[in-house]
């Protein structure tokens, strides 16, 4: 009798099986980093950017970022090194425009495009759309280094244009934010793993709420393993931009 | 009588019995000495042609882009391969400083000229027929918009109607698309934006209110119409930057056959011929061609040749390249011109297109006349012409991509290596331009990048560490609400410094100093005498290691890599079918004169009988095959000569194939005597009859005079 009390209360003490989530759980997961990330009107950020490869010498860039909720518009201008000044990406509908200032075109770029030939992608650094794009699956919770994760399979919707096809979250269950982020080709090989250390958030008026922010982001290449990126969001503005700001003729005079 | 006298009256004795002996036996003289003449004709003209692909080969590459010894930085990882590797471009250190290395060069006697030279690939963005003729739209705006609207811009209308024909030209052609869409689908309901949008672009509402807001019409189309295009993207080029003033000196073999040099001192480019025949052609153009060479210089036939066949198919299936050029006064033109040619009533541009290009054997060389006669004229064949700007984009060695615009000055081709893949593809850049693409790491580059990452204060986490380092025990995830930080672009933009005008780039002369000062990934050098290649390589070596440089120096064939093998390959493979044939030509010449020698055993024991002495009948054999060797060698010789003079009378020996082109260093081989080699091959013949006489000549003096005669015939 002493026995299975013991074996009871072992069995009680035991950590349990980790509870699935269920999809609609899984869903307001996936919803709720949209929402953290969501600036709901202008957001324009100073980042740093530096990318190291195997052999050749580290790039660094610094470039501001803007964006535009409403109508999903988003603008990289580089600032530094003098070379580099003046050039600049601007999303406009489905379309990925790149302008030199040095040639004086526009070219028409695609999602996979390698922002300034680093590992960086246009969704880095844009507003996070994962329940748009993506349809999710909870995997398992786990821990990931100290914290406890949710991991989560998200696999792109037909018909939307991302960088990688499929993509695996690792959550933060205390706070919901993206920790680790794993993205595959449609193969299933592993292409690039990002993590996201540091976190901030800023008050934005137009959202009457509060905007999500990775402070630190580094994107490891899992192909080329001697790559890697680190993205450091320096300071954030959310007050609104200029009306005209996201269009060729804007960045075309502010390259002049 | 003196020994002498005595002599003299053997040696005439034998030579009249050694001419009587010819002439008695005149088959079998004239036997043995055609076979003589056909050896020598065979090695004489074997080593013409042979004499002159060499020499043809060398002086292609030499004269194209090798020179005679190529210079380049000792601590490069890979060797200098000009015309690329297996493993594609090789991956050399930078001289620092050319025109150090020039001034070093020149100090060596017999170094004529140092040409600074950078070879690398990059991608030319070409954008779809659309994004080109927005462009073309948006600079016409830019310019109204700087300089004020004219009263009458019929170029600005042209633009703007042309477009509005493409747009329906693409309403045509994705309406059938559409019609056979599943309209329940998700695709489709997210295309019927694009389609609706496509639908306001050839509306006439559109475009008449286009100039109300011109910025915004153009981003309209650029964002929502030209997408459905999916046609253009971006074009590899392989150019050597240079100094195009010096490469002219140096390299006669690149000729520019459109358009003018690049002049001295400026920036510019000259494309490749080849690469753009291939790559930038009108692609309906660019198969007629292929198909008339196929049928003139292989004697294909549509009929029978499956490829011409799909050849044919895609022109007459994909006219839309030529009618997107076409604006509406062009298609008209289009239409009359080719309704008076091909005899129809045919209204329809695509219709009468497809028409013309559904050739066959009998009606091809006619529709290929009025093609280029009547069509042409009105389309853009070559999507870059003399006079336009190309945009080059490459990685550069700082890491960064770099972009240059380059102004088109015309098309270059290189003499004898037009159709080789490999080398005819090369264009020719100003090296200017291509020390901006190759963005070379300066001090004070590094020192910029290192200030940046300092003012970032980033530190670099080890892959196998990151979730350790980032999650483990002493991290936490920090979320602090932060103040909005305002910044203003204008000010950040100003520190990164300012530019200089893309105009001014293009109207700026440098000097000689200004271009032989910077960066090259090495050095063509140029002889007084080729000859002395061997010699002044060392020399070269150390007078760049007095001024500070280590080099390695290579020869021409040495550098052209996968093109010098091919052409060591090939030159192995020709000695060695003229070795055959020299070899066929002096067994056959052997064993005619060792039957001829045995033949005659009973007549040389007769004359032993009667008492010639062995000596005797020995040099009287030789005599004979001497008189022999030099009469049918010498008319041998003279028919060779004459057969490889007609051969270049007629034009020479037509390549029909690509490896032929190359192989002849042009469309056609014309044989030259190498007087060196003819005289040596000559001789060898001659020397080999003799050798061929002799020992059947011994055997048959061993014969005793009664041996002889007992013998059968």
């Amino acid at each position: 009798m002493r026995t299975i009390r013991i074996l009871a209360l072992l069995l009680l003490l035991a950590p349990l099986p980790a509870r699935s989530l269920s999809q609609e759980e899984t869903d307001r997961v996936i919803r709720k980093i949209d929402e953290m990330e969501r600036s709901g009107g202008d957001y324009k950020a100073l980042v740093y950017m530096e990318a190291k490869e195997k052999d050749k010498t580290d790039v660094v860039y610094e470039l501001l970022a803007y964006r535009r909720s409403g109508d999903q518009k988003l603008m990289f201008l580089f600032l530094e090194p003098k070379t580099e000044a003046g050039k600049g990406y601007l999303r406009l509908e489905k379309n990925l425009w790149f302008y030199d200032p040095r040639v004086g075109r526009w070219e028409r770029r695609t999602e996979r495009e390698r922002i300034g030939g680093t590992d960086t992608r246009r969704g880095d650094l844009d507003e996070s759309r994962l329940a748009e794009e993506f349809t999710a699956k909870w995997e398992a919770d786990e821990k990931l280094g100290k914290f406890e994760v949710h991991r989560i399979l998200l696999t792109v919707r037909p018909g939307v244009d991302v960088a990688f096809p499929t993509v695996r979250l690792w959550v933060n269950k205390e706070n919901g934010v993206v920790l680790k982020r794993q993205e595959l080709a449609l193969s299933g090989r592993l292409m690039r793993t990002g993590y996201f250390p540091r976190w901030k958030k800023v008050w934005s008026e137009s959202k009457k709420g509060e905007v999500w922010y990775a402070e630190e982001m580094r994107y490891y290449d899992e192909v080329e393993k001697a790559n890697q990126t680190l993205l450091l969001v320096k300071s954030v503005d959310t007050r609104p931009l200029e009306t005209n700001l996201f269009t060729k003729a804007w960045l075309e005079s502010k390259s002049r | 009588m003196s020994v002498v006298a005595s002599r003299v009256r053997q040696g005439r004795i034998l030579l009249q019995m050694a001419m009587r002996n010819l002439v008695a036996s005149r088959v079998r003289t004239l036997v043995v000495g055609g076979i003589v003449a056909l050896g020598v004709v065979i090695v004489v003209l074997g080593s013409s042609l042979l004499d002159s692909i060499d020499v043809g080969m060398t002086r292609s590459i030499q004269g194209s882009l090798g020179g005679h010894v190529q210079l380049y930085n000792a601590a490069s990882r890979d060797p200098l391969a000009l015309y690329g590797g297996t493993m594609g471009e090789s991956v050399l250190e930078p001289i620092d400083d050319f025109a150090r290395l020039k001034a070093a060069a020149l100090t060596v006697p017999g170094v004529k000229l140092v040409v600074p030279m950078g070879i690398d690939q990059a991608m030319v963005s070409m954008g779809n027929v659309f994004d080109v003729a927005l462009e073309r739209l948006r600079a016409d705006v830019r310019r109204r918009m700087e300089q004020g609207a004219p009263a009458d811009a019929p170029d600005y209308e042209a633009h703007k109607a042309h477009l509005r024909r493409m747009a329906t030209l693409l309403q045509q052609e994705l309406r059938a698309a559409r019609e056979i869409a599943d309209e329940t689908s998700g695709v489709y309901r997210d295309r019927k934006a694009d389609f609706d949008a496509l639908s306001t672009a050839v509306e006439g509402g559109f475009w008449e209110t286009f100039d109300a807001d011109p910025l915004g019409s153009l981003e309209f189309l650029e964002n929502r119409v030209a997408p459905l295009s999916l046609d253009g993207g971006f074009t590899f080029i392989r150019y050597v930057g240079t100094d195009p003033e010096a490469f002219q000196k140096a390299f006669p073999g690149a000729q520019v056959v459109e358009g003018s040099p690049i002049p001295p001192g400026q920036r510019g480019a000259l494309l490749g011929k080849l690469y753009a025949e291939e790559w930038l052609k009108l692609r309906a153009a660019r198969r007629l061609d292929k198909i008339k060479e196929a049928r003139d210089l292989n004697g294909r036939r549509i009929a029978k040749d499956e490829e011409l066949q799909r050849w044919v198919k895609e022109n007459t299936g994909q006219t839309r390249d030529i009618l997107l050029q076409l604006d509406p006064v062009r298609t008209r033109e289009a239409v009359r011109r080719l309704q008076a040619a091909l005899g129809t009533k045919e209204e329809d541009p695509g219709k009468i297109v497809a028409a013309l290009l559904d050739t066959n054997d009998d009606n091809f060389d006619a529709r290929y006349r009025i093609f280029y006669a009547e069509l042409a004229p009105l389309l853009q064949l070559y999507s870059v012409k003399v006079g336009d700007f190309i945009t080059i984009k490459a990685p550069s060695r700082s890491g960064y991509v770099s972009s240059v615009n380059v102004p088109i000055h015309g098309f270059v081709e290189f003499r004898g290596l037009e159709r080789s893949a490999l080398a005819g593809m090369m264009s020719v850049l100003d090296i200017h331009s291509w020390r901006d693409l190759y963005g070379y790491m300066t001090p004070e580059r590094a020192a910029e990048v290192r200030r940046l990452k300092e003012r970032a204060g980033a530190r670099t986490v080890a892959r196998e560490d990151a979730e350790a380092a980032l999650f483990g025990g002493g991290a936490e995830v920090p979320v602090e609400p932060v103040a909005v930080k305002p910044f203003d672009e204008a000010a950040l933009l100003l520190a990164g410094g300012g530019r200089q005008s893309r105009e001014d780039l293009f109207r700026r002369r440098y000097t000689q100093a200004e271009t032989d000062t910077g960066v090259a990934l090495n050095a063509a050098v140029i002889l007084d005498d080729p000859r002395r290649i061997g010699e002044t390589m060392p020399k070269l070596v150390e007078a760049a290691a007095r001024a500070g440089m280590k080099v390695k120096a290579v020869t021409w064939l040495e550098a052209s890599g996968i093109v010098g093998q091919s052409m060591g390959l090939l030159r192995m493979v020709l000695y060695l079918a003229v070795l055959i044939i020299f070899a066929v030509a002096l067994v056959i010449i052997n064993n005619a004169m060792v039957m001829a020698t045995l033949q005659r055993v009973k007549e040389i024991g007769t004359m032993r009988a009667i008492g010639a002495q062995r000596r005797f009948v020995l040099v009287l054999v030789v005599v004979e095959v001497v008189t022999t060797g030099l009469v049918f060698g010498g008319l041998g010789a003279a028919l060779g000569i004459a057969i490889v003079h007609a051969i270049g009378w007629t034009g020479g020996i037509a390549a029909t194939n690509d490896t032929m082109y190359f192989l002849f260093s042009g469309p056609a081989l014309i044989p030259r005597l190498g007087t060196a080699s003819l005289v040596t091959s000559v001789a060898i013949v001659f020397l080999v009859s003799i050798l061929s006489a002799l020992y059947p000549a011994v055997l048959a003096m061993r014969v005793t005079p009664l041996e002889a005669m007992q013998s059968d015939e």
